[in-house]
């Protein structure tokens, strides 16, 4: 978890994990149903 | 849900104020008016295709005085080498729609334009990782050995060739302490406006890498001048839209609401970086969108059957826009823990700076 914050490719790879899980839970509990 | 009737479409305030926020924020900070965000957002939320541009035009252009002001009070704007590139810039975009309106005409445009659009930004990419790499180490040595650095450390000697043109006019711009041909920067201009018409963005994601690699200016004046540029080429995109029906004025006013405050916020952040932090989130922004582009090309390619790659193009554009505001607002953060001597990660101190600095 230390690797995450103390490596600027570990900081990177969590922030786009959270940022693409963020976005596909936006897309398919909100996006899909609410906009098509 | 708010009713947009020039759209026909139903659609939530608080998405496209939110929407217009993060890309505020992006745009203020990187220098890009975001089109190659807003207009695939816009069409996912169920805005037409030729709306959604037209919406994205005109909102870019109020973003852009915003971000524009406020970098002008940070001292981040030459204007020599604003208004120097402008007749450029109008040129080449007036070629590259010419060159797009022609693929239309071979009924190639979707695919040339997706795969340009792959080419270019990989391009721009990889060179922009490996040589803000290259200054993030030497930043790090240098923290390491305890001497000062100062807000810029470039790597790149490209723009020394290109200030060794002798062509006349010479230019002298103050604020970049650039010597440089007037031909250079026109020139710079012409090919960026080029590919910004021709791929139907606003081009601040190439022309700040060539406003940094060619010219030689700072990251922070690339940004703040690359934002005049937007000013003027955002706005007459969105008369020419307008005049053309293609904007739904309620929907731009709610993006510039937001807009309007992650401009600033994302302006401000500047001053709180050195500007390989900046060339980084340029960068990453560059790689995610080659991606999302890459996926909706594999999806066009495939005759659109195969619907996870579009599902993956929308999660990879909405997913963008959150990855590049944490990744700014962190940076901010952790420049304000590091200015009140807390500890921060070794990688971030290189790459942040007090902001009275």
């Amino acid at each position: 978890m230390k690797w995450f914050i103390d490596s600027m490719l570990g900081y990177w790879i969590m922030l786009l994990a959270a940022s693409l899980g963020a976005a596909a839970c936006i897309y398919v509990f909100w996006l899909k149903d609410a906009l098509y | 849900m708010f009713e947009f009737a020039i759209a026909g479409i139903q659609a939530p305030i608080f998405l496209l104020m939110l929407t217009g926020f993060t890309v505020g924020i992006v745009g203020g900070f990187i220098g890009v008016g975001g089109g190659y965000m807003v207009t695939p957002a816009l069409i996912v939320f169920g805005f037409p295709g030729y709306l959604a541009s037209g919406i994205d035009a005109t909102h870019m252009a109020g973003k852009a005085v915003v971000s524009s002001i406020r970098h002008r009070q940070l001292g981040n704007i030459d204007w020599t080498l604003a208004l120097s590139m402008v007749a450029g810039t109008m040129l080449g975009v007036e070629l590259g729609v010419r060159l797009l309106n022609y693929t239309k005409k071979l009924g190639i445009s979707g695919v040339v334009l997706l795969a340009c659009s792959v080419v270019v930004m990989l391009g721009l990419f990889i060179y922009t990782q490996l040589e803000t790499r290259r200054a993030h180490k030497r930043l790090e040595q240098a923290s390491l050995e305890g001497s000062h650095v100062g807000r810029e450390l470039k790597t790149s000697t490209l723009h020394t060739f290109f200030q060794a043109i002798p062509l006349v006019p010479i230019v002298r711009c103050r604020t970049a302490r650039v010597v440089v041909s007037m031909w250079v920067i026109v020139l710079v201009g012409v090919a960026t406006g080029f590919l910004a018409g021709f791929l139907g963005v606003g081009g601040g994601f190439i022309r700040v890498p060539s406003l940094v690699y060619i010219v030689g200016a700072t990251t922070h004046i690339s940004v703040g001048t690359d934002l005049v540029e937007i000013v003027v080429s955002g706005g007459y995109g969105g008369l020419r839209q307008s005049m053309s029906g293609n904007v739904d004025m309620m929907a731009v006013l709610f993006m510039i609401l937001g807009a309007m405050i992650g401009a600033q916020f994302g302006s401000i952040a500047t001053a709180y970086v050195r500007g390989p932090a900046i060339r980084y989130i340029l960068s990453y922004s560059l790689i995610l969108a080659t991606t999302g582009a890459f996926l909706r090309l594999l999806y066009v390619l495939t005759g659109q059957k195969i619907a996870l790659l579009s599902f993956f193009a929308v999660v990879f554009t909405l997913g963008e826009m959150i990855f590049l505001c944490l990744f700014i607002v962190s940076l901010v953060i952790f420049s304000v823990l590091h200015t009140r001597g807390k500890k921060v990660p070794q990688w971030v101190a290189p790459l942040v700076v007090a902001a009275t600095e």
